[in-house]
């Protein structure tokens, strides 16, 4: 069989019967369009949870240690947190809890009145200790973070967060100013670099840090944490550190066996995962819509395939007559079908494409194409083509010639 | 050529077997131009369909060429048939949406050789279309597809040309022409097996097979 003109052949059958090989191509068309915008945008949604969450958190190596048994949702504070969680807790957890590299003290308030001159806002305020930037990996955009001595020493610095920077000092230089928070006054030490929007949407710098100790005595008067983030050496040894903090927290606190724990303690790693797999179901609905739309479309070209050979046994009977085998009659369709899928599949793609574009567009996500989505769309297609075209060929193949002739 | 011994071909129809041949035996010479009659139902388009290589028979011995192709595999008959045999037919049978010239090129794809647009275009020359190479089957009259028919049947060169009435579609001049043209080919040497009503047609034979309820009877040997 001379293989280049049998397929140029077929190429010419297909196109001299568009309307045929365009109904054809529409299921896979419709179904392949829908699976490379689900995976696209799912996978981009995925990427974008996971880099909200790293906005926030910094980093994943990390597990948060929070008052109160009931797992808080949204941002604790002063306001809505048991005084359960000490400062020594936290010098007793970093010392001796062996999982631990190191740990931040945190004593947030929100709705504290921040001014300066006639400008004011309520910028969350947060007192950390001074490690915070090393173990959050945030950056300092503008001057310089508090260093340990001012923790000791109760200093009255305040770092800006980049939304209240801008928000407090629109058109001037804020470093070395004096804002107020509360009553009282702080010299403006540096300026955060922005770190974008949280798992929410919402900003994550309009904030305010100053010193653990300078919050606790002089600000708010309170000798409890609201949250304590501690590294761990070995990201994979998240739960054994809870663990360890439970048993220790539990001696500390005189719990009695059976009582509730008066802490709770999460891993941001364990969250996530949680986060980017739930919130799927509509995701998986619409992927067995998208799974069926392209089924479908397989089952659409073997109906029209099928009505094709029947209609085809003249066509058949005289191939057969001239000299196809019946391996020859089969290999036919089999090609036309995998060749309609192909082209059906290419275009779907090519909307897919198209379509993710818009909806990365109306929902303000990356634009995301993954070379693998578009490859396993391509095989998906042909594929698609081979099982469901390999019947029809079948039937094609096995038509007696004589009977087809005599019709 | 063509050596037919004790050929019988049986089909089940609904369970009860049917002979459409029995013990049919005969010869056919290169060159020859063999006529084969009989009313319908008789068993002509059976024997026409062994010689074709498109059914095989249920006993006996068919030798094409010196070669037995009595049991071959669906593969080899297929082989032999776009080697060694040309078919017409009474219906055209072209292929729809598919120009007289793609037409012709046909049998070629199936052949173990090179595609030739211009061997293709100097048969459709042959039987005088040179000027509808690119016309689709349904813009040509019945006499033109025939020809065109013919000029699929010679592309690949065959020793043998079977024709199932190939004039019963036609007018009588377009009749004519085909049937002029058949003659031309035998004339230069090609082996031709007829199946044909047509008196007239018939009468041009050299030789008359004629078959009646499968059974073969040589009629008349003209000098």
């Amino acid at each position: 069989m001379n293989v280049l003109h049998f397929f140029r052949s077929i190429v010419r059958t297909l196109s001299r019967n568009k309307v045929r090989a365009m109904l054809m191509m529409a299921g896979v068309t419709i179904g392949i369009a829908s699976l490379t915008i689900l995976t696209s945008i799912g996978e981009s949604t995925r990427r974008e949870t996971m880099k909200r969450f790293k906005n926030m958190l910094g980093t994943f190596d990390t597990v948060i240690i929070r008052p109160g048994s009931s797992k808080n949702r949204g941002m604790v504070s002063l306001t809505n947190v048991e005084p359960s969680l000490k400062f020594d807790d936290a010098t007793a957890i970093a010392t001796q809890v062996p999982e631990i590299r190191q740990l931040a003290q945190v004593q947030n308030a929100l709705d504290i009145d921040v001014r300066y001159r006639d400008r004011s806002g309520t910028p969350a305020i947060f007192g950390v200790s001074s490690n915070w930037l090393e173990l959050r990996g945030d950056e300092v955009a503008e001057a310089e973070f508090f260093s340990e001595d001012d923790v000791r020493s109760l200093a009255r610095v305040a770092i800006l967060g980049a939304d209240a920077q801008k928000h407090l000092f629109p058109d001037e230089d804020s470093i070395g100013k004096t804002i107020r928070i509360g009553d009282v006054p702080f010299i403006v030490r540096g300026v955060m670099v922005a770190r974008g929007a949280g798992p929410a949407g919402g900003s994550l710098d309009n904030l305010i840090f100053i010193p653990v100790t300078t919050a606790s005595k002089r600000l708010f008067n309170r000798d409890f944490l609201t949250m304590l983030i501690a590294q761990l050496k070995d990201p994979d040894q998240g739960q054994l550190a809870i663990e360890h903090i439970q048993t220790l927290l539990r001696a500390r606190h005189h719990l009695a066996p059976g009582a509730l724990d008066d802490f709770n303690v999460t891993n941001p790693r364990a969250v996530m995962a949680q986060v980017t797999t739930t919130g799927t179901t509509i995701r998986k609905l619409l992927l067995i819509v998208a799974i069926l739309a392209t089924g479908i479309g397989g089952i659409v070209i073997m109906s029209v395939t099928l009505i094709g050979v029947s209609e085809r046994r003249k066509e058949i009977g005289v191939r057969r007559a001239v000299g196809a085998s019946r391996n020859a009659i089969l290999a036919q369709f089999l090609l036309e079908a995998v060749l309609l899928s192909l082209a059906g599949g290419i275009v779907g793609i090519a909307l897919g494409i198209g379509g993710t574009q818009v909806v990365s567009r109306l929902q303000r996500l990356p634009f995301l194409l993954q070379p693998e989505a578009v490859l396993a769309a391509t095989l998906l297609s042909i594929g698609l083509g081979l099982l469901f075209g390999v019947y029809p060929a079948w039937r094609a193949a096995m038509t007696n010639p004589i009977d087809a002739l005599r019709d | 050529m063509i050596r037919i011994e004790n050929i019988s071909r049986t089909y089940s129809r609904d369970g009860v077997p049917v002979t459409a041949l029995r013990e049919a035996t005969f010869n056919i010479d290169a060159g020859d131009l063999v006529v084969i009659r009989g009313v319908s139902g008789s068993g002509k388009s059976t024997l026409l369909n062994i010689l074709g290589c498109l059914d095989s028979p249920s006993s006996g011995t068919y030798l094409l060429d010196g070669a037995d192709v009595s049991h071959k595999s669906d593969a080899e008959l297929s082989r032999i048939r776009s080697q060694k045999i040309g078919f017409i037919f009474q219906s055209f049978n072209l292929l729809p949406r598919t120009t007289a010239i793609e037409n012709v090129e046909l049998p070629m794809i199936y052949a173990d050789r090179e595609i030739s647009r211009s061997r293709a275009a100097a048969m459709l020359a042959r039987v005088g279309l040179a000027h509808r190479e690119r016309h689709f089957a349904t813009e040509l009259s019945g006499g033109e597809q025939q020809r065109v028919a013919i000029a699929r049947a010679l592309i690949n060169d065959p020793a043998l040309i079977l024709a199932d009435e190939p004039t019963g579609n036609l007018d009588e001049s377009a009749g004519a022409g085909v049937m002029g043209l058949l003659h031309d080919l035998n004339d230069e040497g090609r082996t031709i097996v007829l199946v044909t009503h047509d008196d007239a047609v018939a009468s041009h034979a050299r030789r008359v097979l004629m078959i009646r309820d499968g059974v073969l009877r040589e009629s008349e040997v003209k000098a």
